[in-house]
């Protein structure tokens, strides 16, 4: 089978990731893993080694040459996240190590400084661990109150329960883009407009859309949005905070440091513009560039086209899936054209536990992941102890979801086999 | 049936191998779930990472240097369920000495250095665990939260639990 796009997608680009033409256990490596991070193209590989044999120093400290080339890519690539995301200003987007780290920074330096007994901080039950926590720890410090967004009937945002939560105490709104479990595309232009209209701030937690779907912060009109590179094409190490220029501007540093500062004196300090009030000490110069280099790669296959391909390619996973009465699936089902969901898929076999089915797929070289993919909570809400994913990409082919569909049967069967 | 004419794979025989019939149908019926009557020692165990858990508890004979009775509640993996289940059965009537030593020899087993003897040869079947380095904390869990449930002072009340990683 080959899908319409995938002649002019996923079969000419898979060249560009070198770690895709490998066996494991003497099968062809079918990597069905991205949610938790994905492959890396060859450019942004040679973005690496190019930094290290030819502009490694550090950034904004030297005159001389090196200095000056470092600090060039290292902020043309903040130029380049701009743009992809299409921020205002360049000043809007503050490196990080990742996503995790970019919403502790918006925690630490805005939930710990603004919230009052008794506020409200709306979150949903489908949140990443990342995207939990710290809110657990702000309103731990600061008797804010979290509030949680249920699922609906299809394991979706279920909008109503969430005008419910609204009112005057929200100050606050931190949700997920699209879900690393369910799956679902959450509508976050509704909840960002909903939530300014009690003044609320919008947190979006980006991860799983940036590096599948065109993503405009100005038309979400979201106030602080969190990537991270290494889901996104980019290496591990580099993820960024966007956030609307005054509102960073109105907040306290993060962290202290070298770089984040104007003057400096023993008992006290101005500090640098943003962003590099946020960011403190030597950056991941490097990964930051390549983060650029990932971008630019993106860019040149364009977000829409990626989307358009992923799309295809999850409605033709979940007619395979749909196919195996043993397995349930979580999250809602694609609606026509996939528009209501990412190319990802969490599942359970009543026979094969998760685990047990991520070790023999792993024997036929396929990757997927099991366990709670660190949404415990909602693993509890959907009553599920754990779950296999699937989560692809746009380098992945029709012929890899047959491979992986193919041994998941054989792996049903091995199992049942046994009582017969 | 696919399975068996892919059997010169090497991979499948590993396979094979770690999933044994006997494993396979002590998870599917487990022989020693449930809760000892009455329950001298109580301790639950868990994988973060992964999020199996196990619920162990022991009856002791009167001198309660002697276990009476094993029994598991927990939810989990193939590899973890069924080395809770036959940890169970090998533990009765074992002395809280010998049974610490068979925990310190079950994860020597894991590292692919030491069997049960034949007393105990049933475990041995956990050995194809040891060839797939990231499931051995899956059968590991029970013995690592037998030994915290030896280890703890006398008390039927749960100690929260113990981590496995
Ligand atoms: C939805 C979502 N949010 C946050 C994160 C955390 O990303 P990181 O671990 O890179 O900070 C992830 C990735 O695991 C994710 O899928």
């Amino acid at each position: 089978m080959t899908l319409a796009q995938e002649r002019t997608l996923a079969s000419r680009l898979r060249a560009d990731f070198p770690i895709l033409a490998q066996d494991v256990h003497g099968k062809p490596l079918v990597y069905l893993d991205n949610a938790a991070t994905s492959q890396k193209p060859k450019a942004v590989l040679e973005a690496l080694q190019h930094y290290y044999e030819c502009d490694n120093s550090n950034v904004h400290r030297g005159v001389h040459t090196l200095s000056a080339r470092a600090t060039d890519a290292y902020e043309g690539a903040r130029d380049k996240v701009a743009a992809f995301i299409n921020a205002q200003y360049r000043e809007e987007i503050i490196y990080t190590r990742n996503a995790s780290e970019a919403i502790n920074l918006v925690a630490y330096a805005w939930g710990l400084n603004t919230l009052q007994p008794g506020d409200e901080i709306i979150l949903t039950v489908m949140e990443h661990h990342s995207n939990l926590i710290p809110w657990q720890l702000v309103a731990q410090k600061t008797g804010a109150v979290l509030k949680f967004v249920e699922l609906d009937a299809n394991q979706a945002f279920d909008l109503e329960h969430y005008k419910s939560l609204l009112s005057d105490k929200t100050k606050l709104v931190a949700v997920v883009h699209v879900s690393n479990t369910l799956g679902c595309l959450n509508p976050v232009n509704e909840i960002t407009n909903l939530a300014h209209q009690y003044d609320a701030k919008v947190l979006l937690d980006a991860c799983q859309s940036l590096p599948h779907m065109p993503v405009d912060v100005q038309d979400i009109d979201c106030d602080w949005l969190v990537g991270s590179g290494h889901k996104m094409c980019a290496p591990t190490g580099i993820g960024f905070l966007y956030g609307k220029r005054d509102l960073l501007r109105s907040m306290p540093p993060f962290l202290g440091g070298g770089e984040m500062i104007a003057d400096v004196f023993l008992d006290h300090s101005t500090y640098a513009d943003v962003p590099h009030k946020f960011e403190a000490g030597t950056p991941a110069i490097a990964e930051a560039i390549a983060l650029g280099a990932a971008v630019d790669y993106l860019s040149g296959i364009g977000m829409e086209t990626i989307h358009r391909y992923e799309q295809e390619l999850t409605l033709y996973l979940f007619e395979k899936l749909n196919q195996i009465p043993e397995v349930t699936v979580y999250g809602p089902q694609p609606n026509a054209d996939a528009s209501n969901r990412a190319a990802l898929v969490s599942f359970t076999t009543g026979a094969v536990h998760p685990h047990d089915l991520s070790t023999i797929l792993d024997q036929s070289g396929i990757a997927i992941r099991a366990g709670h993919h660190c949404t415990q909570p909602l693993h509890r809400a959907i009553n599920a102890q754990s779950t296999a994913r699937a989560s692809l990409y746009f380098y992945n082919t029709a012929d890899e979801i047959d491979t992986f569909i193919q041994s998941l049967k054989e792996a049903i069967e091995f199992f049942s086999s046994i009582f017969g | 049936m696919i399975w068996i004419e892919l059997a010169t794979d090497m991979s499948l025989d590993n396979l094979r191998d770690l999933y044994q019939q006997v494993i396979l149908e002590r998870y599917k019926k487990p022989r020693y779930k449930g809760t000892t009557d009455p329950v001298d020692r109580h301790q639950k165990g868990h994988n973060p990472s992964c999020g199996d858990t196990i619920e162990l508890t022991l009856k002791l004979n009167e001198s309660s240097d002697r276990i009476d009775d094993v029994r598991f509640e927990g939810e989990g993996c193939a590899i973890s369920m069924a080395s809770a289940d036959l940890m169970a059965e090998a533990l009765r009537h074992k002395s809280l000495d010998e049974a610490l030593e068979m925990v310190y020899k079950f994860q020597s087993m894991m590292r692919g250095e030491d069997e049960f003897p034949k007393e105990h040869r049933k475990l041995n079947v956990m050995q194809g665990v040891a060839q797939f380095p990231v499931r051995i904390k899956c059968a590991n869990l029970c013995w690592h939260t037998l030994k915290a449930a030896i280890e703890a002072a006398q008390s039927a009340e749960p100690a929260g639990y113990v981590s496995n990683e």
